[in-house]
């Protein structure tokens, strides 16, 4: 494997067949050091598939994995040693209690220092129902002792599927805050989710992966700009003047007409310059009706992965955009 | 070694285990009184000598023993599938190879600390035995001197060794047909099904059964006076047994075959779910 370096994590050409199924289909990822990385698909795109290989339960097609910068091939189970994951629903013995389950699954795999159980129950909030069973937790009480589990070897690299499931809240915000903290200390969070809002708070790159490939790796800034849109509502027999107005402000290939019935205009420029925009119509006599700006981490995914159709009301078609080099639909007004 | 502890430690915690040694030891102590308090009252001579069997020492040594090996493989068979089904249905196994653990040496260890608890119950079963049969000789009115003879004495560790190792094998293909099945219902039930089944199969073909994991097992601890009653599954119709040296043999071969195919698939297994 090439190009590499300083990647917590890498896989070139990843693939796995479930029988005739190709979950995995030459998945490229790239994931530098110390961030938090939000791996985004659709159901069935392969995120589990691809948890499932990263921490050694089921086994590649082909392809290769880098973990911490060191190759793992079939066998090499101590590279998961500086890796926590959580795959799929955390798993415990139902009749053990939560401090004695972190115990026994710390006599596993890489050593735990003896105060480290103590110091995860607490940083999930589990400290006053840590004698208590298993079997008697909520939903969100074992997703907790899950992160906790993850957390165990206090490893360098972070694998999390959906660990926001079932969490209130509250717990929620804690567990943002505690990866965040993890990621700015140096260690690396992958985060599976189909959370896209709590990705785009916590996310400091993201990967969008649809039937089994990458369809898209990048910083979110940089990604959300290039979604940035602003859209205006002008009366339906100026939409014309209105595209012409509008011109000068972004290249043609990122101003689209999206409902001309409707009169609504896309443009696709930072939410920052809604005023911009306002301005020019009003210096041209056309008076905005209605207007919204923002990111969206949503249109963005679902453009590129295929998703919902744009035939709901309040949906738009957008012409150009990013280089998916598709006609691509979204749903939902910019936020 | 910290995998083989934690593997005890979740054991004693579970409450598979004492149910299981439970049920064993309230079945033999009941059956054990029940005999030496009625066997006064049997309709004949031959019969009421052959209820005092069970509470006439020496020889109940050997009877408690026969009844541990016996109806306490079945015991281990559900035992072995419910600890190595539990591994898969909870999830526990995924979440130690995750962590980087070995497949092969967490299965192996696991079932190491099941054998280690297999001996526990067996000991503890045996004593509760013994406890109960010198109740059933009070009841029975038969003599307890033979409680101290000496060569019986002196050849029961070797008798509670070899029971401890029959049983050990017959837990492991319970623990096996488990992890083939990656479910602890399924395991028990298979279980369950291959027991009866080599018993029921004795009736028939038991040139064939005789080499089988149950039978080799019952054989394994035959003595001359049980030999041939004492084999064969659920139904122990094998006659034409095994010596006990050999049946020995037999009960390592399958023993160690049973935990090289666990953990053979284990290592190969896609862990999903």
């Amino acid at each position: 494997m090439s190009g590499t370096g300083g990647l917590a994590l890498a896989t070139r050409g990843l693939q796995k067949n479930y029988g005739s199924r190709r979950a995995l289909d030459g998945l490229d990822l790239s994931v530098p050091t110390g961030v938090v990385y939000g791996f985004l698909g659709p159901n069935g795109a392969g995120k589990t598939t691809t948890m499932r290989v990263l921490t050694g339960l089921v086994h590649s097609d082909g392809g290769t994995v880098e973990i911490l910068g060191k190759p793992m091939n079939r066998g090499d189970r101590h590279r998961l040693f500086e890796v926590g994951a959580l795959v799929e629903s955390p798993t415990f013995y139902p009749y053990l209690s939560a401090r004695a389950n972190l115990r026994e699954l710390a006599a596993s795999g890489a050593h735990v220092p003896s105060n480290r159980i103590e110091e995860l129950l607490d940083l999930v909030g589990l400290c006053e129902r840590a004698n208590d069973r298993v079997q008697d937790y909520s939903m969100g009480m074992k997703q907790r002792l899950g992160i906790a589990a993850a957390l165990l070897s206090d490893p360098k690299l972070l694998l999390l599927d959906e660990p926001a499931n079932g969490l209130d809240p509250a717990g929620i915000v804690a567990m943002r805050d505690t990866l965040k903290t993890l990621a700015s200390q140096g260690k690396t969070v992958f985060v599976s989710s189909h959370l896209l809002a709590e990705i785009q708070v916590m996310a400091d790159m993201v990967g969008i992966i649809a039937s089994g490939k990458l369809v898209r790796e990048g910083p979110l800034k940089e990604l959300l700009s290039m979604q940035a849109v602003v859209k205006v509502r002008v009366q339906p027999n100026q939409v014309d003047a209105a595209v012409a107005t509008l011109a000068g402000l972004a290249p043609a290939e990122r101003l689209s007409e999206t409902d001309r019935e409707e009169g609504w205009l896309a443009v696709h420029i930072e939410p920052d310059r809604a005023e911009e925009v306002s301005q020019k119509l009003a210096g041209a006599g056309i008076y905005a009706s209605g207007m919204e700006s923002g990111t969206d981490l949503e249109m963005l995914f679902l453009q590129l992965t295929g998703g919902q159709a744009a035939t709901d009301e309040g949906s738009f078609v957008g012409l150009g955009g990013p280089d998916n080099g598709s006609a691509t639909a979204g749903t939902g007004a910019a936020s | 070694m910290r995998l083989f502890f934690s593997g005890l430690r979740k054991l004693v915690r579970r409450p598979a285990t004492w149910v299981t040694v439970g049920l064993l030891i309230g079945l033999l102590a009941v059956i054990i009184i029940a005999v030496g308090a009625t066997a006064n009252s049997r309709a004949n001579v031959t019969r009421e000598a052959t209820a005092k069997l069970l509470v006439t020492f020496p020889g109940a040594y050997d009877r408690i023993l026969e009844f541990i090996t016996g109806l306490g493989g079945l015991f281990a068979v559900l035992y072995g599938a419910a600890i190595a089904g539990s591994e898969w249905s909870w999830g526990t196994l995924k979440s130690a190879v995750a962590r980087g653990e070995s497949r092969v040496r967490y299965m192996l260890i696991s079932y190491v600390s099941v054998a280690v608890m297999i001996g526990f119950g067996l000991l503890l079963t045996f004593a509760v035995g013994v406890v109960a049969a010198i109740v059933g000789a009070h009841l029975a009115n038969v003599s307890t001197s033979g409680l101290g003879d000496s060569a019986t004495l002196s050849a029961l560790p070797e008798r509670l060794l070899k029971g401890w190792f029959a049983v050990v094998e017959e837990g492991a293909l319970g623990f096996t047909i488990a992890t083939l099945a990656r479910s602890q219902l399924a395991g028990i039930g298979v279980g369950i099904a291959f027991y009866f089944g080599e018993g029921f199969a004795s009736l028939f073909l038991p040139d064939i059964v005789k080499y089988l994991p149950f039978s080799v097992a019952n054989a394994a601890l035959a003595t001359s006076a049980t030999s041939g009653a004492a084999a064969g599954g659920g139904f122990g119709g094998v006659t034409d047994v095994l010596s006990p040296d050999q049946a020995l043999v037999l009960v390592g071969v399958w023993l160690v075959g049973a935990l090289v195919v666990a953990a053979l698939f284990s290592d190969r297994a896609e862990i999903t779910g």
